[in-house]
């Protein structure tokens, strides 16, 4: 065992779930989508970014197309399909009951709920 | 100072310095090799480049007149290096990674459909040769493994692919490191200075390495003898690192982009790296023995069960199977063939380079020895060194750039062809014809002695075949003199009562005349000094004159009730009959059928002449050959000269003894037998004759008496 690879891999868990919940806001591009989960403090390498949401494409769960931009070639702009939403929904409510439990095991156990928090 | 090139990327122009696009071109290619598998392989790569180039003219627009270096590396640890993404898929790939694989590239099923072979880091106990081949083949390592522990060459492959197949760890790093050729600091071709800044050392240590041969050459030179071919493999010998050295040359290939460069010296290596490399190695050692474990018991399993489920486990179907396995023997069988083609041509090289001390003995100068060279070199030396590379080149995947060098070897290898044919055809014109037979009569000082004993001369009478390469009949050769143990000795039966010896040299030569004089300069000397009778046991022979099949035979006619002795000092010698041009006379095939055989077996006794052969002082025949067969076929001969009549004894060689008594009683007995049939008929036919006169008596009266001369002659027809 050991402890970074067990927190990378807390965070990787949840990782599918925030992009998914990015993107639910209305189509991103995936930089947006880097910026947002900077700014949440989710610290993310763009590398790994693009094999996920092709990977989540290639699922049919996300969609994609092509805007014009005022520099250069096209961008792609994703947007979640009515399967992504279902799944999106499922990784939701997975969300709340693993959070619920952990937030109360924590909690029992007295320790320092701001870390969490602030993660997430 | 740096060049500044133009790339478009992406649909972008992008100003980029050399230095920039080479590890940019690198990070690509790193991304490339680690999404292999991946389904979506260019989509991803492409997103990438994509916001790399927007990445890119940002810089640019914030007034940057070239992407330099540092922005690069800003842009790559952005992205994140393969080896990141490594954590990333961990948990986010595919179910069926079990927690003891954690590499990506080993643990998807989907790895085998980019089909390169590398050295699996994680899953490796020694260099990872035997798991990175095991996921190659999708199979277990533990077959590999154990494959490579019980076939011979498995340490010496190993350690080739060990050098010279990729570490999985390098496609991870981003940076591959690779052997290349340094045209930077190159003495010959750079191999040196390629292997040194590989292994991160001085590049005098390989040098050194290569040059140490040279050096000690000059101090072993006294005691390099003709025979120590065996050091030609170690490093005692130089062309063993020369070979070495131009199998490197041809299968390195230059670094000659700034990229290949970069890839050369690999990764940096400063402190820190070596204390994380050293950490995670502590780290997983621990972990590579219990997966061992694992291994072994899963192995054990997969053993046990049947061969579909196995099929399921490495998630390939039936049909993978039967083409592995078609693949499997494939290789196998083309391994075989290249095997024992390098075997054959090794030994070949090895009895060629075993013989090359004697060249002087065979060859004559100018073209001959052109023409052996050339062959050497070029029959034997280039498929070998050609079949190495062409090994080594095929094992660690690099590609040849052009035909060239296949046609070059082709073309090398033909002219070799046409030196061996030419060298054999010229050789064999040299030993084209034989001498003129003549017998010389040896001068006996004391013919009439009683014992003669035959000794071996003082002046060969010791030397010993040294060296583990022993030619016959070459018994000893130096730079000045040969011995060619080509002697024979006949014991023959004396027609006179005193001993003599005859001697014929005989050799070959291109032509009969040539032979002669050949012939002539023999040195070989019979000489009798009191009883004894002292033989050369080699002919000698120089480099001048050559070996051109010089042989010997020594006729030493006993007369009947004397004896001879072997001496013991000849009883280890090889008495060896050549097959050369005179086996063609006649005589000489005749020889055999009165000569004494088997004496060899009587070194250090004393031997009688008898009537009939050789014999022991204890009354046992000498002869081996003389059993009933060899009795038949005598007789065989005698009817030849018409039975009866005997046979006149040879009185010129002595080849001939007495055997009359023999066939004329067996003539005698035969003479016999026919009497005694002729006889016994005759006696047959006189009772038969008195009994019809019998009959004929008794039945006179009562038959007619006209008929009777009739019946009784009838009756006598069937009689006889």
């Amino acid at each position: 065992m050991n402890i970074d690879n067990t927190a990378s891999q807390m965070r990787k868990g949840v990782l599918e779930f925030c992009i998914l919940s990015v993107i639910k806001l209305g189509e991103a591009y995936p930089s947006d989508i880097i910026d947002k989960m900077k700014a949440a403090n989710l610290n993310i390498l763009e590398g790994t970014l693009y094999p996920l949401l092709t990977r989540l494409k290639n699922a049919e769960f996300l969609t994609y197309r092509w805007v014009e931009s005022n520099s250069g070639p096209p961008r792609k702009y994703f947007s979640l399909t009515e399967k992504g939403a279902a799944f999106y929904k499922e990784l939701e409510s997975t969300w709340e009951e693993l959070s619920n439990a952990v937030e109360t095991i924590i909690g029992e156990n007295g320790l320092t709920t701001n870390t969490t928090s602030t993660n997430q | 100072m740096k060049k500044v090139i133009n790339i478009n990327f992406q649909g972008r122009v992008v100003p980029i310095e050399e230095t920039a696009y080479d590890l940019l071109k690198q990070y690509t290619d790193s991304l490339r090799n680690y999404f292999a598998a991946e389904e979506g392989r260019d989509e991803i790569i492409n997103d990438i480049e994509s916001r790399i180039g927007e990445l890119f003219q940002e810089r640019i627009k914030n007034g940057a007149t070239c992407i330099t270096d540092e922005d690069v590396n800003v842009i790559i640890n952005n992205m994140g290096r393969p080896k990141d993404f490594a954590d990333a898929d961990e948990t986010t790939g595919n179910s069926y990674t079990t927690g003891t694989n954690p590499d990506p590239l080993f643990s998807q099923s989907g790895y085998v459909q980019g089909k390169k072979l590398y050295r699996d880091a994680n899953n490796k106990i020694l260099g990872g040769v035997c798991s990175g081949i095991a996921a190659y083949f999708n199979i277990e390592p533990i077959i590999v493994r154990l494959v490579f522990i019980f076939s011979g060459i498995g340490f010496f492959a190993y350690i080739l692919l060990w050098a010279f197949v990729p570490s999985s760890d390098s496609v991870q790093n981003g940076v591959r490191k690779r052997l290349y050729r340094n045209p930077d600091s190159k003495i010959i071709a750079g191999v040196c200075s390629g292997i040194a800044s590989y292994f991160n050392i001085n590049v005098w240590i390989p040098r050194i390495m290569f040059l140490i041969p040279f050096i000690s050459i000059f101090f072993r030179w006294g005691h390099f003898g003709p025979l120590s071919f065996p050091n030609f493999l170690g490093f005692s010998f130089s062309p063993g690192t020369v070979l070495i050295y131009i199998i490197l040359w041809l299968v390195i290939p230059e670094a000659s982009t700034t990229s290949e460069k970069l890839e050369m010296k690999g990764e940096k290596v400063d402190l820190n790296s070596i204390k994380n490399s050293v950490k995670e190695e502590m780290k997983d050692v621990k972990q590579r023995v219990s997966v061992m474990g694992k291994e072994a018991k899963e192995f054990g399993k997969s053993f046990g069960s049947e061969v579909g489920q196995a099929a399921k486990r490495t998630r390939s179907s039936f049909g993978d199977i039967i083409v592995f396995i078609v693949k499997a023997f494939g290789y196998f069988i083309i391994g075989c063939v290249v095997l024992a083609i390098v075997a054959a041509l090794f030994g070949i090289a090895i009895a060629a380079i075993g013989l090359f001390p004697l060249k002087d003995y065979l060859l004559t100068d100018g073209w001959q020895t052109v023409l052996a060279w050339g062959s050497l070199l070029f029959f034997i030396g280039v498929p070998v060194i050609g079949i190495i590379t062409w090994l080594i080149r095929r094992l660690a995947r690099i590609k040849s750039k052009s035909h060239l060098m296949r046609y070059s070897f082709l073309a090398l290898w033909l002219l070799g062809i046409f030196c061996f044919i030419s060298l054999i055809y010229s050789v064999g014109q040299d030993f084209k014809s034989g001498n003129t037979i003549k017998e010389e009569n040896i001068t006996m000082v004391n013919p009439g002695i009683k014992k003669l004993e035959v000794a071996a001369s003082g002046k060969t009478r010791y030397y010993g075949e040294h060296g583990w390469l022993h030619f016959a009949p070459f018994a000893n050769f130096d730079e000045d003199t040969s011995y060619v143990n080509n002697v024979r000795i006949r014991i023959v039966q004396s027609s006179t009562d005193s001993f003599t010896v005859t001697m014929v040299k005989m050799c070959s030569g291109r032509t009969r005349k040539f032979a002669d004089t050949l012939a002539a300069k023999m040195n070989y000397t019979v000489q009798q000094v009191d009883s004894l009778l002292y033989i050369d046991r080699g002919i000698s022979i120089t480099p001048e004159d050559k070996f051109r099949n010089q042989h010997v035979v020594v006729t030493i006619a006993v007369p009947i009730g004397k004896m001879i002795n072997i001496n013991k000092t000849l009883g280890w010698n090889h008495w060896e009959e050549f097959n050369g041009p005179w086996g063609d006379h006649n005589w000489d095939n005749s020889w055999d059928k009165d000569e004494m055989g088997g004496w060899e077996n009587h070194y250090g006794d004393d031997l009688i002449m008898k009537q009939d052969g050789l014999y022991t002082m204890n009354g046992m025949k000498a002869d081996r050959n003389w059993n009933t067969d060899e009795n038949e076929n005598r007789n065989d001969d005698r009817d030849r000269n018409d039975g009866s009549t005997p046979v006149i004894k040879d009185t010129t060689g002595g080849y001939r003894y007495d055997q009359t008594q023999n066939a004329i009683d067996s003539l005698k007995l035969l003479k016999e037998k026919q009497v005694q049939k002729v006889r016994d008929s005759l006696k047959k036919a006189k009772e038969q004759i008195d009994k019809s006169l019998e009959k004929l008596e008794e039945t006179k009266p009562a038959k007619v008496e006209a008929f009777s001369p009739i019946s009784n002659q009838y009756d006598f027809v069937l009689d006889i």
